[in-house]
């Protein structure tokens, strides 16, 4: 998966703007403006899919992740959060800081040392194949180019209610159960005295 | 900070490495690329969950944890696509779109989770009023 051109620019600049924004969550002091940098970060990985050509993923990330997780993370540190003057002086961090840059630092050292040979590996395979059969694979790229209309949703679509059609059932019940012990969890002792 | 540099040297050491004549032609964004990418979103998330104090916060890392899986699985899905016929020729069986299909799992198991575990952080403030990791300690000994 080679990108070209403007293609590979704008990778780099998602990838930068992603990791930026990823960092800013973890360290900002306000839990609202980390969340506002959630949401900055999701949108990007959702532009990431858009450049693999994951319309439908990245249309679901925008819908389902800003459009409904984020509101339900800020309704939420809406009603928790403490005054804002007060979270000027309050302590951010547990004291597993250390550990958790250790941890970090050896999973990164582990990554890179099983990824240096890999990098070999995940060359695409069809530079030696490319020789003994060329108009295949250009082929399929500009038949995809000419219609200049994706084909992802639709073969998602099929895929997901064709192969995956049980586990799809399944997390619409995983769903309902989620919302109903969402909804038994949060409500108070008044609303508990109501309904009992 | 310190991993902010570590991370640039673990993303930048095999790309000056590699034997590619054109200097250019280094930097194109391949599939290790985007496993790179995802792997520092990775480890971004777990330092948050590790290091933070409020828990609505780690829950967002949590989320972040989750998008790194995703862009990983979505990063296979269009090398598999891409390379489908070479796989193909060599006898392996191939299905691109399984990447997709998990990640919209994934998602809405995201979403459940995030649903139940802020029901959980709302009932804890309304008993204990924090929000702060370390104050909840009733089970610790």
């Amino acid at each position: 998966m080679q990108l070209h051109g403007w293609e590979a620019a704008l990778f780099y600049v998602l990838a930068i703007m992603t990791l930026f924004m990823a960092v800013f969550v973890v360290t900002a002091r306000v839990a609202v403006h980390s969340a506002l940098f959630l949401i900055s970060t999701l949108v990007n990985v959702a532009l990431l899919f858009i450049l693999l050509r994951a319309e439908f993923v990245a249309g679901v990330q925008i819908l389902v992740y800003v459009g409904g997780v984020m509101v339900l993370f800020l309704f939420v540190i809406m009603l928790v959060q403490t005054r804002a003057e007060e979270e000027a002086r309050v302590r951010l961090y547990t004291g597993q800081t250390w550990p958790a840059v250790i941890i970090a630092l050896l999973l990164a050292m582990s990554f890179y040392f099983a990824m240096s040979p890999a990098q070999v590996a995940f060359r695409p395979p069809d530079t030696a194949a490319v020789a003994t059969e060329p108009p295949d694979s250009s082929e399929r790229a500009t038949a995809g180019a000419g219609l200049n209309i994706s084909k992802d949703t639709q073969e998602v679509g099929e895929q997901l209610y064709r192969q995956a059609a049980l586990p799809f059932e399944v997390a619409s019940l995983l769903l309902l159960v989620a919302m109903v012990g969402a909804v038994l969890l949060a409500r108070g002792t008044k609303q508990e005295k109501l309904y009992d | 900070m310190i991993g902010i540099f570590s991370g640039a040297f673990a993303y930048l050491a095999p790309i000056l490495l590699q034997a590619e004549p054109s200097f250019a032609k280094r930097f194109e964004p391949t599939l290790i690329n985007f496993l790179m990418l995802s792997f520092l979103l990775f480890v971004v998330g777990v330092a948050g969950v590790l290091s933070r104090r409020n828990i609505i916060i780690i829950f967002m890392s949590i989320e972040l944890i989750l998008n790194a899986v995703n862009l990983n699985l979505i990063a296979f899905s269009r090398y598999l696509e891409l390379n489908k016929d070479a796989l193909t020729a060599k006898g392996l069986a191939v299905n691109p779109l399984s990447g997709p299909v998990f990640t919209i799992f994934i998602i809405v198991v995201a979403a459940a989770e995030a649903a139940v575990g802020l029901g959980i952080v709302i009932a804890m403030y309304r008993n204990r009023e924090t929000v702060a990791i370390d104050e909840i300690d009733l089970l610790k000994w």
